[in-house]
């Protein structure tokens, strides 16, 4: 489930420091089949004070990756939910996705052994750009670039969902056994069983999801999390697709209605696509390079699928704080944004009974 | 800015809202003015909130799904969930879960409704 990597998380983890990457000169030169490594430089990144991201200035001598480097270290985040992979598995899906011709942030290395710097992490190359949700759909020059940027992650989704099931490629993520969409439904109603307040409207949109789930059109890598915010854009144009940690294997029509959803769109409502352009700017780009050929009506499942996913996990991000303990005024606030994906879910409901597709 | 009859709870919320807003939070380094944005919408939420009569609207949405005051949120979510109360039993079901939303709304985010054209 997404987005507590939004949030900022408590622990009482030995803080890192510019001095704490000394372990990773040998690992490093190891791993890179380098003579030597060098870390010449060290900087924290904004981020949480758990979960951090550190620049990293490495010389690399001898070896494929001979010269100097910028790259980013990510720590692991210490409460996540339960339904996120660890920084090291989540490195092995973008190591994949980078495979699959992705725009990821190139994966260098990665590492659960707390030897190193006490936490797992993993490496990938610095790319240039901005990820804020909110100010990539404010972008003045948004008009002038919007649908082409959806073009192209609609591409980027395509080449995700072109990695399959097989031997031997993330064996340790599991294969649906039952319709993914059911599957997702089972997951909230438990995660629901545990939170601290009951929401009808929420049981009723997950009801209805669980009577009107589609079979899957194929089972494919699904990145999860797939929504603005979680790209980086550089002068219009797409960098790297970030955060991997709900990757799974699942129905690639998942990944799009999370997309369009229109709690992703900060704000920018009338673009349908993530708040940056045309749902048909996306499909464009995903139609013409995917063997999985999808229709905007198709989606409208999904889309209530997202927004009671959202619901949920907006909860719970709430519980946190007011049974976890966890002292944060944004978690409280997410935990009041329930009503607000219920209401589209509801709308979208109202709207496919008012044509009668469905009840 | 309302207008108070007493100087209580409401009345001073009121003002904080307003003294945070107008002196404290522009005074704040850039930075900070995301969390000072959260504390701004905590505090009117807290004030939608001390105005609504919390219960009454509960009562109003239970009301339509079970007689004598006998249900309960909790019992709602577990019927949907098994399907007892359905649309079927209840035709104008999702209209009914969409007016207590839109109450809730009202407190925690009136700005959602106004954008789907929904009065609050």
């Amino acid at each position: 489930m997404p987005s507590p990597k939004d949030v900022q998380q408590s622990t009482a983890r030995e803080p890192l420091g510019p001095d704490s990457f000394a372990a990773l000169e040998p690992w490093l030169a190891h791993e890179l089949g380098a003579q030597r490594v060098a870390i010449v430089g060290a900087a924290l990144l904004a981020g949480g004070a758990v979960q951090q991201n550190w620049r990293l200035d490495v010389e690399v001598t001898g070896g494929r990756r001979d010269g100097h480097h910028a790259w980013v270290l990510r720590t692991d985040a210490a409460a996540s939910l339960d339904v996120s992979l660890d920084r090291v598995s989540e490195f092995r899906c973008i190591e994949v996705a980078h495979k699959a011709g992705v725009k990821v942030a190139e994966p260098i290395a990665a590492s659960d052994d707390l030897d190193l710097i006490g936490r797992s992490f993993a490496i990938q190359a610095l790319v240039a750009g901005n990820a804020q949700g909110r100010r990539i759909v404010r972008d003045p020059a948004l008009a002038e670039y919007g649908d082409a940027l959806a073009r192209e992650l609609g591409r980027e989704l395509a080449r995700i969902h072109s990695v399959r099931p097989k031997a031997g490629v993330l064996s340790f993520l599991p294969v649906p056994v039952i319709n993914p969409a059911r599957r997702e439904v089972a997951t909230l109603r438990k995660e629901l069983d545990g939170a601290s307040e009951p929401r009808p409207a929420l049981e009723y949109i997950l009801s209805w999801l669980d009577t009107n789930a589609p079979e899957p059109r194929a089972i494919t890598l699904a990145h999860g999390d797939f929504r603005t915010g979680n790209y980086m854009v550089d002068n219009g144009k797409l960098t790297a697709v970030l955060d991997w940690e709900f990757c799974h294997w699942g129905d690639p029509r998942e990944d799009l209605g999370w997309f369009i959803a229109r709690c992703w769109r900060f704000g920018g409502d009338d673009k349908v696509a993530g708040g940056i352009g045309k749902l048909a700017s996306l499909l464009e780009g995903y139609n013409g390079l995917s063997d999985i050929k999808v229709s905007a009506s198709e989606l409208a499942y999904f889309e209530v699928l997202a927004a009671a996913r959202w619901a949920a996990i907006s909860l719970l991000q709430g519980d946190r704080f007011i049974r976890g303990g966890e002292r944060s005024l944004e978690l409280a606030l997410t935990g009041l944004m329930p009503p607000e994906m219920e209401w589209d879910a509801l709308d979208i409901i109202d709207r496919l009974a008012t044509k009668g597709r469905v009840t | 800015m309302t207008q108070h009859r007493k100087l209580g709870a409401e009345a001073l919320l009121d003002l904080v809202a307003e003294v945070f807003k107008s002196e404290i939070a522009p005074a704040l380094p850039p930075e900070k003015r995301y969390l000072a944005a959260m504390m701004g919408n905590a505090i009117d939420i807290s004030r939608r909130e001390m105005a609504l009569e919390e219960e009454a609207l509960t009562f109003q949405l239970l009301d339509r799904f079970y007689e004598d005051g006998d249900g309960t949120v909790a019992q709602l979510a577990r019927d949907l969930r098994s399907g007892a109360v359905n649309d079927a039993t209840h035709p104008d079901l999702r209209a009914r879960l969409k007016a207590h939303l839109a109450n809730e709304l009202k407190v925690r985010n009136p700005r959602f409704l106004a954008a789907r054209g929904v009065k609050g």
